[in-house]
C-alpha cells in the first residue's frame, strides 16, 4: 500500500475514530472520555485534510474546517472541563457511573 | 260544516284536559263539569255527523294537509327511486263514523259516572284531566287518515292507559300493573311500527284509502305482505290483549272502575280490532296472515272465556270476558268479516261499558270487588244497578233479543261459512259465556244477605245530583245497548250493517237454536253449581279440581312469563355478564392496558441513566439510519 495514498490516510483516521468511540463508550472517567472525544474530532479533521489534499488540491476548504474543529474543540474542553469540575466538586467523583441524578 | 264538527270531536277533549291542568289550585273542584261539558259537545258533534251521513252520501270524505314530502333518492337503497309524501288529516267514512260515535258517547257517560265515582277522591281533577287526554288520544285514532297517525295517537291511548291504571299509585299492585301494561304494549308496537316503516318504505304510502287489497298484491310479493300483516296484526295483540300479551288486560283493573269501562272494555282495546277492520285490505291480501288471525282471535277467545269462569272478582271477570269477546271480533275478521267484528265491536262496547259502571255501582257501594262479598253484603238489594248487570250479561250471553245475540251469532253464522273447527271453538266460547254471566248472576242474587254487613256499608247518597250522575248513565247505556243491537235487524229504518256495507242479521234457525240450547245448557251448569253460594263456596275451599287449579294460576301463562323473564331472561343476562366480565373486561380492556403496562415497564429498563448507555443507543440508531439511507440509495441507483 502506498503510504501517500487517500486509503491509508482514511485507515488512520477510521481507526482513530473507532477507538475515541470505543473510548467513549466503554471509559468510565468523564476526562478519559473527554479525551476520546478529541480523538473523535480528531480523525474527523484528518479526514477533512486528506480529502482536500487529494480531492481538491487546489483549494483550502478541509484546512478552513479543520481550523475551526480546532477551535470548537478547544471551546469544547473548556465548558466539558468546567462541568466536570462542578461535577467533581458535587460529587467527590469523576466516575460516570454516579451522574445519573435525572433518571426517573 | 263537517270539518267544523271533526274539530269539535277532536280538540273539545283535548280543551278539557288543558283547562282542567291549567286550573288554578283553588278552582280544581270545577274540574268534573269542564270535562263533562265538554264529553258532552264531543258526543253531540259526533252524533250530528253521524246523521249527517246516515244516508250514506258523500263517503268517504278526507281532509288531508300535507305534512313531509321525501324525495330523496338514497332513502332505500334497494327500492326504485320513488317520492314519498305523508299527510296528516280526518278521514271520514263508515267505519270510523260509527266508532266515533261509540268512542265519544260512551265517554261522555263515563265521565258522568266518573263524577259519582270520584266525587270523594282528593285528586279528581287529575284523573278527569286523564280522562279527558284519554278521549282526546282515541278520537285522533279513530279519525287518522293514515296508518303513521294512527300509530301516534295508538302511543297516546297507550300512554293515557298507563297514567290511570296507575292513577292510585300509592298501591304497589297499581303501579305494578301499570308498568305491566306499558311494556307489553311497547313490545308490541315495537312490531306495529316495524310494519309501519315496511310498508312506507316497500309500498309508498301508509294511507288506509291506499291500502286495498287489489293495489297491494299487485304491488308486493304474497311473502312480504304476509310479512307485513303479521307485524301490524303484533301491535293489535298488544293493544286488543290477544293470546300471548293478555296477560296486561286483567292486571289493569287496578284502574277506577269507569277508566276500566271506557278504555279496558269499550274503547282502546277495541282499538285493535279498529284497526284490524280499517286496514282490512292489507291483511286480506295474505290469506296466511288470516288465519294467523283467526287462530289467535280463537285461542284468545277460549283462554279468556275460561279464566273468567273461576274468577271472584268482579272487574276481573268482566276482563277476562273483555279479553275472549275481543278475541271474538277478532275471529270473526280472521274469516273475512270486518262488518260482524265491527257491529260486535260496538254491541259490545255499549254492554260492557255498562257492565263495568254496574261492577263500578257495587264496587263503591260496598267496596269490596269480591262476587261473593257483593252477594251477602246485599248486592241484590241495589235494584237498579242489578237490573243493568242482568241486562248487560244476558247482551253478553247473547240471550235473544238483546244486542249481544245479534253480533255474537252474525260473528258464529260468519264462522259457519268459513267453516273448520273454529265454530266450534266460537260455540264452546258462547257457551262459557253464558256459564260465567250466569255464574255471576246467580252469586249475586241468590246470595244471603247478612245482616251486619248490611249495617256497616256506610250510606253517603248526599245529593241528588250524585244519585243521577249515577242512575243516569246506567240507564241511557241499558237502552242505548237495545237499540244498537236491534240496528242490525230489520227493525228500524237505519240499517246499521247494510250501511257499513255488510248484510242485516237474519234469523239464521240452526244458530239460533244452537245457542238458545247452549245457553240454556250452561244457564243450568251454573245454577246446579252456584243456586246456592254459601255451599258453592265452601265447596270451593274444600276441593278444587285440578282444571280448577290451572285456570286460577291463569293457565300457567302468567307463569311462563315469570319463567322466561327470571329464568331464560335473566339466565341470558347472567351468562352475558360472565362473558362481559371475563372477556370483554378481562381479555380486551384489562388485557390491553396489562399489556401496555408490561411493555412500558420493559421498555424503561432502556432508561438505565448511564450516559454511555444513551450514547451506544445514539449510535446504533445512527448506525441504523446510515445503512438504511444506503440501501435507499442503492436502490435508486439500480
Amino acid at each position: 500500500m502506498n503510504p501517500a495514498s487517500l486509503q491509508s490516510y482514511l485507515l488512520i483516521s477510521s481507526a482513530l475514530f473507532a477507538l475515541g468511540i470505543f473510548g467513549l463508550l466503554m471509559r468510565r472517567n468523564l476526562i478519559a472520555m473527554l479525551i476520546s472525544l478529541e480523538l473523535v474530532l480528531n480523525s474527523a479533521s484528518l479526514n477533512f485534510v486528506a480529502l482536500n489534499k487529494f480531492c481538491l488540491p487546489d483549494k483550502s476548504l478541509g484546512q478552513v474546517f479543520v481550523i475551526f474543529i480546532v477551535a470548537l474543540a478547544a471551546a469544547e474542553v473548556c465548558i466539558a472541563l468546567s462541568l466536570i469540575l462542578w461535577f467533581y466538586r458535587k460529587q467527590e467523583t469523576v466516575n460516570v457511573e454516579d451522574a445519573k441524578e435525572l433518571k426517573g | 260544516m263537517e270539518l267544523n264538527l271533526l274539530w269539535v270531536i277532536q280538540l273539545a277533549p283535548l280543551a278539557a284536559f288543558l283547562l282542567v291542568q291549567f286550573l288554578p289550585k283553588g278552582a280544581k273542584k270545577t274540574a268534573p263539569v269542564f270535562a263533562i261539558l265538554l264529553a258532552l259537545a264531543a258526543a253531540c258533534a259526533s252524533i250530528k255527523l253521524f246523521s249527517l251521513h246516515a244516508d250514506g252520501s258523500s263517503l268517504p270524505a278526507q281532509y288531508l294537509h300535507p305534512w313531509l314530502s321525501v324525495s330523496d333518492q338514497t332513502l332505500w337503497p334497494f327500492v326504485a327511486i320513488k317520492d314519498y309524501a305523508l299527510s296528516v288529516g280526518f278521514l271520514v267514512d263508515r267505519l270510523n263514523l260509527l266508532m266515533i260515535t261509540v268512542v265519544t258517547t260512551i265517554t261522555f257517560f263515563v265521565q258522568l259516572f266518573s263524577f259519582y265515582y270520584m266525587a270523594e277522591d282528593e285528586s279528581r281533577a287529575r284523573y278527569f284531566a286523564f280522562l279527558s287526554f284519554f278521549a282526546f288520544s282515541m278520537t285522533g285514532l279513530v279519525l287518522s287518515s293514515n296508518l303513521l297517525q294512527t300509530f301516534l295517537f295508538w302511543e297516546l291511548v297507550g300512554l293515557a292507559s298507563y297514567m290511570l291504571i296507575g292513577f292510585w299509585y300509592q298501591k304497589p299492585s297499581a303501579s305494578t300493573a301499570a308498568r305491566k301494561a306499558f311494556v307489553i304494549n311497547r313490545l308490541a308496537d315495537l312490531g306495529f311500527y316495524l310494519g309501519i316503516l315496511l310498508l312506507f318504505i316497500l309500498f309508498g304510502s301508509v294511507d288506509y284509502l291506499n291500502l286495498k287489497t287489489e293495489a297491494l298484491t299487485a304491488a308486493l310479493p304474497q311473502g312480504t305482505l304476509t310479512a307485513l300483516g303479521l307485524l301490524v296484526f303484533m301491535g293489535v295483540m298488544g293493544k286488543s290483549a290477544q293470546f300471548p300479551f293478555h296477560v296486561w288486560l286483567p292486571d289493569a283493573m287496578e284502574g277506577p272502575t269507569p277508566v276500566s269501562a271506557l278504555i279496558h272494555s269499550a274503547t282502546m282495546v277495541a282499538a285493535g280490532v279498529f284497526l284490524l277492520s280499517r286496514a282490512f285490505g292489507l291483511f286480506s291480501a295474505s290469506i296466511t296472515t288470516l288465519t294467523f288471525i283467526l287462530i289467535i282471535g280463537t285461542l284468545t277467545a277460549c283462554v279468556g272465556a275460561m279464566l273468567a269462569t273461576v274468577q271472584r272478582d268482579i272487574k276481573r271477570i268482566l276482563a277476562y270476558s273483555t279479553m275472549s269477546q275481543l278475541g271474538l271480533m277478532v275471529m270473526a275478521i280472521g274469516a273475512g268479516s270486518a262488518v260482524a267484528g265491527m257491529f260486535h265491536l260496538a254491541t259490545h262496547a255499549y254492554f260492557k261499558s255498562l257492565l263495568f259502571l254496574t261492577a263500578g255501582a257495587f264496587i263503591h257501594r260496598f267496596h269490596t270487588n269480591d262476587i261473593w262479598e257483593i252477594g251477602t253484603a246485599g248486592g241484590k238489594k241495589e235494584r237498579l244497578a242489578l237490573a243493568a248487570l242482568a241486562l248487560g250479561l244476558f247482551s253478553l250471553s247473547g240471550i235473544f233479543p238483546f244486542a249481544g245475540f245479534f253480533s255474537k251469532d252474525m260473528i258464529l253464522e260468519t264462522l259457519h261459512e268459513h267453516g273448520g273447527l273454529f265454530y266450534y271453538a266460537a260455540l264452546f266460547v258462547s257457551f262459557l259465556t253464558a256459564y260465567y254471566s250466569f255464574r255471576l248472576l246467580f252469586i249475586i242474587t241468590r246470595s244471603k244477605v247478612s245482616a251486619s254487613h248490611h249495617e256497616d256499608t256506610h250510606t253517603h247518597h248526599g245529593s241528588a245530583l250524585l244519585d243521577l250522575c249515577r242512575a243516569l248513565p246506567l240507564i241511557s247505556l241499558a237502552a242505548i245497548s237495545v237499540v244498537v243491537g236491534l240496528t242490525g235487524t230489520s227493525v228500524f229504518d237505519f240499517k246499521l250493517l247494510h250501511w257499513l256495507g255488510g248484510e242485516q242479521t237474519h234469523l239464521n234457525l240452526e244458530i239460533l237454536t244452537t245457542t238458545t240450547l247452549l245457553i240454556l245448557a250452561a244457564g243450568s251448569l251454573a245454577f246446579w253449581k252456584f243456586s246456592d253460594p254459601e255451599a258453592a263456596e265452601k265447596r270451593l275451599r274444600e276441593n278444587k279440581s285440578p282444571l280448577h287449579l290451572a285456570l286460577e294460576r291463569k293457565l300457567f301463562i302468567d307463569d311462563a312469563y315469570d319463567f322466561l323473564v327470571k329464568k331464560v331472561g335473566l339466565g341470558i343476562a347472567a351468562l352475558l355478564d360472565r362473558f362481559d366480565r371475563a372477556f370483554i373486561n378481562g381479555v380486551l380492556v384489562n388485557g390491553t392496558s396489562y399489556f401496555i403496562l408490561n411493555i412500558g415497564r420493559w421498555l424503561s429498563r432502556v432508561q438505565s441513566g448511564l450516559l454511555q448507555d444513551y450514547l451506544a443507543w445514539v449510535m446504533t440508531a445512527g448506525v441504523a439510519v446510515i445503512f438504511w439511507a444506503a440501501h435507499l440509495a442503492s436502490k435508486g441507483l439500480s
